[in-house]
């Protein structure tokens, strides 16, 4: 599973097509989600806010990210602003921090505490490393997912917080980042973060 | 009761829809919000001070700003194309924003306030890109992605603190509670409980616009509807800032204070230089504003870190008097943005003609921290508290932060005052001779130790 993990978030952060970027994240988040079940279906009120969660951030944004890029040709390329070795300079960062994170003797006792600072770190490069709209929007869903393993992780007692959290976050992002793309397609059809740009100093 | 004084806000903006003739709708939103203004008065008693002072403060300004609002509607704010740019979605955010606010003053655990300060960022995201314009977007787009990523890392700081006080030995329903975590400080792991609350400080306070996390802070301020901007400004930072207090006074608690106060302390510091640098080379009237909220939070902040009763009142004092300051100055820059249909400051002279340019006047002194206006004796308490502290090099670069973020607003208030030649002049040699006064201050402040 780490394996796959460690695929899923290189490939949001060195891949640059949107369909294969979003299939990654749709992989990597589908993972976490799996990992969370067992502490996440605890109680009645946790199972109802991961069930929530899971709905959208596996089913409501990948399918409005692709449904962006399916209608917008020039949304298809997630456009890095890094070249190629940067960006596997950065993976390889985040898969070291993410295996100090484990060697740290409060995490020692957590075998999941790697995977969760690997996909948060993944998910951070990505609003780093791509100037697209999507790519920013993915990698604050994959941030938010790795926040929730690792809340999982440190607090398996808590499961009703994190799952509230980890519900509401996906509901905020998912909901204001897809009406803002929308609304931004009329001035920027690229979704090119440089056009963000004019709001400085 | 705590559920409906929170709800009243939200409800009323709902009840106001059924109203059809235009005119009784207006009457009915005015009764109404100054109804649900008025239910947290019902909770003096059933919740703690320092909640009740932040609830009458959201709840007075929510009011002020329902109010100028509906007044103020017959500017054309929507301009875009976007589906939320319509009059009756704007009011119905603005009470999902005032009901947020309320459940993050009123909440009795970390849980609850942290689900408030997420559900203003779905409120407000959308009213900083009320006008479609594509500034407004990058504002918002900004706003979403940078306090996302700081709720995120909240949360994450709430989760931690939630471990510290499982193996303390609470139970899960009061495991963030801060009255259960305050009552059960004898035995917690101090590295973990320090690392919880530095987390949860780094995530509040990038909802509160302290540097180096306040990037989206002067453009979301200055491109959202001005009646949002004051709120916002005047009372979305306080909130945030409440948050921070909450969690200092757990911190305290938990043994790791000293800790905690240190950075706030340093972002406050931080925040008032930089801040205060910035605001001398600003154009646009709101920008302006919007950097004087990141000096005024780095203020409070500032004083918490010093600590102590003189500080923590300092701060008080402070988020009292810059809420209704800055509140009144974005709410005279929309009356003067709708007189002169700029905020730039070099289009703005001779305001003092106008009714927005007299009320932008009073606003802008006070907020500059002139007597005999309440941000003047704030930050009067606040040195005296730093100086208790024996705090020398943050209270140093804090006052140069000070002076610079006075100057700016005082050149701001010249420039844009033109017309009245001799105040202009007498602010002139004023600011002039408060610089001087307050460099020297920080001089001193700096020399004290070394001279010791």
């Amino acid at each position: 599973m780490d394996l796959v993990i460690f695929a899923a978030g290189a490939t949001l952060v060195l891949n640059s097509r949107t369909s294969q970027v979003v299939a990654a994240y749709v992989i990597l988040t589908g993972l976490v989600s799996l990992i969370v079940a067992p502490s996440a279906l605890a109680t009645p009120l946790s199972q109802a806010l991961f069930v929530l969660a899971f709905v959208l951030k596996l089913v409501a944004a990948p399918i409005g990210i692709w449904s962006f890029a399916f209608r917008n040709p020039a949304a298809r390329d997630l456009h890095p602003a890094v070249s190629l070795p940067w960006r596997l300079i950065a993976v390889l960062v985040a898969a070291a921090l993410a295996a100090g994170v484990v060697r740290a003797p409060e995490f020692m006792m957590m075998p999941m505490a790697g995977p969760a600072a690997y996909t948060a770190l993944c998910g951070f490069a990505m609003l780093l490393i791509h100037r697209n709209l999507l790519a920013q929007l993915i990698g604050l869903l994959a941030l938010g997912s790795g926040l929730t393993l690792g809340s999982a992780v440190l607090a398996p007692g808590l499961p009703e917080a994190i799952e509230f959290g980890a519900a509401f976050d996906a509901l905020v992002v998912t909901f204001i980042g897809l009406a803002l793309v929308r609304a931004f397609l009329a001035h920027n059809p690229l979704l090119d973060v440089e056009s963000l740009r004019s709001l400085r100093g | 009761m705590i559920g409906f004084a929170v709800a009243a806000p939200l409800v009323s903006a709902f009840i106001v829809m059924l109203f059809r003739p235009l005119g009784v709708r207006r009457v009915a939103r005015v009764v109404l919000t100054s109804l649900a203004a008025a239910v947290p008065l019902t909770l003096i008693g059933a919740v703690d001070r320092l909640s009740l002072i932040f609830a009458g403060l959201v709840s007075v300004l929510g009011l002020l700003t329902t109010i100028f609002s509906t007044g103020l509607f017959s500017i054309d704010w929507g301009v875009g194309e976007v589906l939320w740019a319509r009059k009756s979605v704007y009011f119905l955010l603005l009470g999902t924003f005032w009901s947020a606010m309320l459940l993050v003053v009123l909440a009795s655990n970390f849980g609850l306030l942290w689900f408030g300060i997420s559900a203003t960022t779905l409120a407000t995201a959308f009213l900083v890109g009320f006008s479609g314009e594509r500034t407004a977007l990058e504002a918002a787009w900004k706003y979403l992605v940078l306090c996302s990523v700081g709720i995120g890392i909240a949360l994450l700081g709430i989760v931690l603190l939630g471990r510290v006080s499982l193996a303390a030995g609470l139970d899960s329903s009061h495991a963030l509670a801060w009255n259960a975590i305050i009552a059960q400080h004898g035995a917690v792991g101090a590295p973990l409980a320090r690392l919880a609350t530095a987390i949860m400080l780094v995530g509040f306070a990038t909802k509160a616009g302290l540097v180096p996390m306040h990037a989206w802070l002067p453009d979301a301020h200055s491109k959202a509807p001005a009646p949002i901007s004051g709120l916002l400004s005047g009372v979305l930072v306080s909130c945030s800032l409440y948050a921070i207090i909450r969690t200092s006074t757990v911190a305290t608690a938990l043994g790791v204070g000293d800790t905690f106060g240190t950075l706030v302390m340093w972002f406050g510091a931080a925040s008032i230089a930089v801040a205060g640098a910035l605001m001398l080379v600003q154009r646009d009237l709101k920008r302006l504003l919007a950097y004087s909220t990141v000096e005024h939070a780095g203020i409070v902040a500032l004083a918490l870190g010093f600590g102590g009763s003189l500080g923590t009142f300092a701060a008080l004092l402070h988020v009292a008097a810059h809420a209704f300051s800055k509140s009144s100055a974005f709410f005279s820059a929309g009356l003067v943005q709708s007189e002169r249909g700029t905020t730039e400051l070099s289009a703005l002279r001779g305001l003092w003609n106008s009714v927005g340019g007299r009320f932008l006047l009073g606003a802008m002194i006070a907020l500059s921290g002139m007597p005999p206006f309440g941000l003047f004796v704030s930050e009067m308490l606040v040195v005296a508290a730093g100086v208790a502290a024996h705090q020398w090099v943050a209270l140093a670069v804090g006052t140069v932060g000070i002076v610079m973020a006075f100057s700016a607003l005082t050149r701001a208030t010249i420039e844009i005052e033109g017309g009245l030649v001799r105040i202009g002049v007498r602010l002139s040699r004023l600011s002039i001779a408060a610089a001087a006064a307050a460099l020297s201050g920080a001089v001193a402040v700096v020399a004290v130790p070394w001279i010791r």
